[in-house]
């Protein structure tokens, strides 16, 4: 059993990490460098914020697609709230947030009030909140922001990026609800079997909706991240982003089917793709390149360890 | 809940009436226009002070070789091959540069800063770059600056402090009033006009749309703007689009105008499959190679653009005399290789010429 | 909700409507379309607009009549798009270097149905979800067709090779396609074993296991077919227009998956028809022109599809229950 454990997927996916980041280093001195990797850390913070919600819906045997899209509402509406309805900056953050993860609670009512499975339901939204986002902006830019809102995209708290903090501490939140509360259980219990879990007396309709609450508010917070980051709003942002997130989180060896999958796994997920993505154009590997190598490393990955696996389980 | 729906769409459906009753041209920006006069006296330059930014502590690159990072928009794309070609061309040319061409596989900001930031830590000595948004790059520029980098944009520019120089293919009111004046020429001066664009997002295009209506206004106030459609980069969906506007005003519609490289032959090719050649001008931003079929089949009479090619050597050229310091803060010309000396506008600014016009007896000379 | 309205005693056509309920939804928002926004503005109905909502998208039809396939065994495709790209360029280079036009169109396909049927056996051998997998082809196929193209146009296609733009008796061969390749599809998964067999692992695969049928098989004979399915929407794709982009077309994965999933094929497997997701291509195709004709703003396009997205789901869901 121990022997077992030791070859859990996140295991193998550690040690993955570890002989990539090795071999990275060796094709660039600029790799492991504590600024680079500092800078990579600010560069994964909105994927890695929108994962970490991801891993529990995908526990839950569900998916959000509309996550890149919620960002983009969500940045519009700071954007339409501050400059043209003239509210005060920090009003219009907390309620660009709301309105995020109002979105995200609206995906959960679908999901749970119309039994719509949460493909269907986030593809619809997907659609629905970028269109949002186009319409109420017309496709128009907001600038001029003051500069002490870029503190949450630039700024540094003793020498790490400000969203770093942000990301370590929500990876610490996610891990703790996911793995030690009644919450969590109930979250891994739904995606085991669900009909099991609604006789077994668990809420599973409000532990959903929570959870793709929980979505829509990281998602929005990734967004107020994002434009300080960037300095400007625009309705395309975080187009595709949903894609980034369910590699990750799917790399990180959580089922697609549910109720398998763990934070740290996420998070190691994360930090293999940034650092290929990183440690490749360093070394001189174009995009294009790189994008084929993560393709094969997130086969190759999920391979390893469905057939360590299934060795396991017989 | 039906009734939510309903309302929903009500709701929205009276949303879309009042921006539609805006009536502006649809896809423009709202930024200040400034339309050139109606016949064909040349705008007065205007002597502005330097207003690029400044590398840090650069390293003394005079005559050294360089490497050099050119992160277009997207890559994988015609016009964006072409720029490739004309920085290899040009690097070639010198010598003593290094370039290669890298970045994301769509148009999106956020790839295209990440792109930007390791090459960065890779430390190069110059970037190109065409900016997807011309804030949102900024950040990082100004971290390529500060590294003592040299930095030129090209074909899409961003907020002047944050890069050194950008070498501006035409000027927005120029090819505004080229597209608008070949219109009134060939659909008639009270035609009425569609257009087929990228995304409403894309900075040059809604530029564009929103300096073509200011110079329509001015100069061809007949003229009738009916709808802007949104077709991507997507050859399919450019013609889809275009076929559907074609449908729906039937002998309304007297010409289409095409934003990009990728939509203005696609509305070529609608107007060709619903023949409607003669009847319905096209006129627009295009390669010559895509638009040959179509120019010399008569179906379309102009095609304006840059030579991207040109674009791209151009701003090789620049950077390499940034790096050189033979190209100084306060310049107003700069050599450029076999283009010659070219002007320097706005400040900043490297102006490659006034926009090209194609047509059928000039088309086939070029091949991009 | 059509099938609700109908008196329980006529139980045959009872038994028919629910059977196709989707269907009859998707098909009856396709005519009440037509029909409004007919009634604002006449030329939606002339025949060069239907004509170009059916040819235009009939690649969309076709390559959703696979992917359903693959819905109903239990998996997904979210590639789909991508070898869409890599086939019409391949198509394209084929017909431009001098090959014989018969080469040109039948050597992506092949090539479509080696990828997928490639990718059906690590899916059925490795129980590796199959949304992994096609992630990651998603990647290897975009990232690959880049290499190798560097998005360089692909011109001059010889007339011959237009097939999507042939029109046998007076209407689109595309269309054509969409119809033909419609019924016998859904004609192969009601009356042949194999098509039985997708059902019965969508459904359950232990249990089909159970009943005699390899699961593995299936599931490899499923995505070898929707290669054959994407092959043939590729080359329709290619043959369109007079250039080929040779690029990944953009999130033309979600439109054909939407397509499936709202032409009344279940997510989870086991259930669904491909009349279904066809006519569901249509009514998109349908939507994407009506919102033009009604003068809907551009900018507010999006958000008007995504509810109607919404809605069409919505009105399923109730319908559904309603049966129940």
């Amino acid at each position: 059993m121990t022997v077992a454990k030791l070859f859990r997927h996140e295991t193998i996916l550690a040690i993955l990490t570890v002989i990539a980041m090795i071999v990275l280093a060796s094709l660039s001195d600029k790799f492991f460098t504590l600024d680079n990797l500092l800078n990579q850390g600010r560069l994964m913070a909105e994927v890695g914020l929108i994962s970490l919600a991801m891993t529990f819906v995908i526990v839950t045997g569900g998916i959000d697609l509309s996550v890149g899209s919620i960002l983009g509402l969500t940045a519009i509406l700071l954007g339409v709230f501050w400059h043209n309805v003239g509210l005060p900056l920090p009003a219009a953050i907390l309620l660009a947030m709301v309105c995020g993860t109002f979105a995200g609670w609206v995906n959960g009512l679908i999901i749970t009030r119309f039994s719509v499975p949460p493909l269907i339901a986030t593809l619809a939204t997907l659609a629905l909140y970028r269109g949002l986002a186009e319409g109420i902006s017309e496709a128009r830019s907001v600038r001029g922001y003051p500069e002490w809102f870029f503190f949450f995209g630039q700024g540094e708290v003793l020498g790490v990026p400000f969203q770093l903090w942000v990301m370590g501490i929500a990876t610490l939140i996610a891990a703790a609800i996911l793995g030690l509360t009644p919450f969590g259980r109930a979250t891994y219990a739904i995606g085991a079997n669900e009909v099991a879990a609604r006789f077994s007396g668990i809420r599973v309709d409000a532990t959903k909706l929570w959870i793709y609450t929980a979505s829509g508010f990281c998602a929005a917070l990734a967004a107020v991240i994002f434009v300080s980051r960037v300095t400007t709003t625009r309705s395309d942002m975080g187009t595709g982003l949903e894609l980034d997130a369910i590699t990750a989180v799917v790399l990180g060896g959580t089922s697609i089917f549910g109720g398998r999958g763990t934070i740290i796994g996420t998070a190691l997920g994360l930090i293999l793709i940034q650092a290929l993505k990183n440690g490749l154009a360093l070394s001189g590997v174009k995009g294009d390149g790189t994008i084929v190598v993560i393709g094969l490393v997130l086969i190759g990955a999920i391979l390893v360890g469905a057939l360590f696996d299934r060795n396991r389980g017989g | 809940m039906k009734k939510l729906t309903l309302a929903t769409i009500v709701g929205l459906g009276l949303m879309s009436g009042s921006a539609l009753a805006a009536s502006a041209w649809t896809g423009g920006d709202d930024l200040p226009t400034n339309p050139l006069s109606c016949d064909a006296t040349p705008a007065a330059a205007v002597a502005a002070p330097y207003d690029g930014g400044v590398p840090t502590n650069p390293p003394d690159r005079k005559g050294k070789k360089i490497t050099v990072v050119d992160v277009p928009k997207l890559i994988g794309i015609g016009y964006f091959n072409a720029t490739s070609k004309g920085i290899t061309d040009a690097a070639a040319e010198l010598g003593n540069v290094d370039a290669k061409t890298d970045g994301p596989t769509k148009a999106n900001i956020d790839e295209q800063i990440t792109f930007l930031d390791n090459y960065i830590t890779s430390g190069v000595d110059g970037i190109l770059f065409a900016a997807n948004d011309p804030v949102a790059i900024a950040p990082v520029l100004k971290k390529a600056l500060e590294k003592g980098i040299n930095v030129v944009g090209y074909d899409a520019n961003s907020t002047p402090d944050a890069r050194q120089w950008f070498v501006n293919q035409a000027q927005f009111n120029g090819i505004a009033k080229a597209l608008v004046d070949n219109m009134a020429t060939e659909a008639g001066e009270d035609a009425g006009v569609a257009i087929v664009t990228s995304t409403f997002t894309t900075p040059n295009q809604a530029r564009w749309i929103a300096e073509m209506a200011a110079y329509a206004e001015k100069c061809h106030p007949k003229m009738k703007w009916l709808e802007t459609v949104e077709a991507q980069e997507d050859n399919n969906l450019s013609f889809n689009q275009a076929t559907t506007l074609i449908n729906k005003y039937g002998d309304d519609l007297k010409g289409i105008f095409g934003m990009t490289s990728v939509a203005t032959p696609a509305s070529a090719e609608a107007v060709t499959q619903a023949g409607k050649c003669g009847k319905i001008a096209v006129v627009g931003l295009a390669t010559p190679n895509a638009m040959k079929p179509y120019v010399e089949k008569q179906c379309v009479k102009s095609v304006v653009l840059w030579n991207p090619v040109d674009l791209g050597y151009a701003a090789m050229m620049v950077l390499r005399s940034v790096a050189d310091g033979t190209l100084q803060p306060g310049a107003t010309t700069v050599k450029a290789g076999k283009l010659g000396d070219l002007q320097v506008i706005n400040g900043s600014e490297i102006l490659l010429g006034a926009p090209y016009t194609f047509t059928k007896d000039n088309i086939g000379q070029f091949d991009f | 909700m059509t099938a609700a309205a109908l008196s329980p005693g006529r139980s045959n056509l009872h038994r028919f409507l629910s059977g196709y309920g989707q269907e009859i939804v998707v098909l009856l928002s396709i005519v009440a379309l037509f029909v409004v926004v007919g009634a604002i503005n006449h030329r939606f109905l002339s025949d060069t607009n239907i004509n170009s909502i059916f040819a235009g998208n009939a690649y969309i039809a076709i390559a959703a009549i696979g992917m359903s396939m693959v819905i109903i065994a239990g998996h997904i495709d979210v590639s789909v798009g991508a070898l869409i790209g890599v086939i019409a360029t391949i198509a394209g280079t084929l017909a431009v270097s001098g090959y014989p036009i018969w080469v040109a169109w039948t050597v992506p396909i092949l090539f479509a149905i080696a990828v997928n049927a490639g990718v059906g056996t690590l899916v059925a051998y490795t129980r590796i979800p199959s949304i992994v997998v096609t992630l990651g082809m998603l990647s290897i196929l975009k990232g690959g067709l880049i290499s190798a193209t560097a998005g360089e146009w692909i011109s001059n296609l010889p007339p011959e090779f237009m097939i999507a733009q042939m029109r046998p008796f007076g209407i689109p061969s595309a269309v054509w396609f969409m119809v033909a390749l419609t019924i016998i599809a859904s004609l192969f998964l009601r009356y042949t074993d194999f098509g039985r067999s997708i059902y019965a692992v969508g459904g359950n695969m232990e249990a089909a296991r159970a009943a005699g049928i390899n699961p593995e098989r299936t599931v490899i004979g499923v995505f070898a077919l929707h290669g054959l399915f994407a092959g043939i929407a590729g080359i329709l794709f290619a043959t369109q227009l007079q250039v080929i982009q040779s690029t990944v077309p953009p999130n033309l994965e979600l439109t054909v998956i939407t397509a499936s999933v709202i032409g009344g094929v279940s997510i989870l497997g086991g259930t669904g028809t491909v009349i279904g997701s066809t006519l569901a291509a249509i009514l998109f195709a349908c939507i994407g022109s009506a919102l033009i004709f009604l003068n809907v703003s551009a900018y507010w396009l999006r958000a008007v599809l995504g509810l109607m997205i919404l809605a069409t789901v919505l009105a399923d869901m109730a319908r559904r229950r309603r049966a129940k």
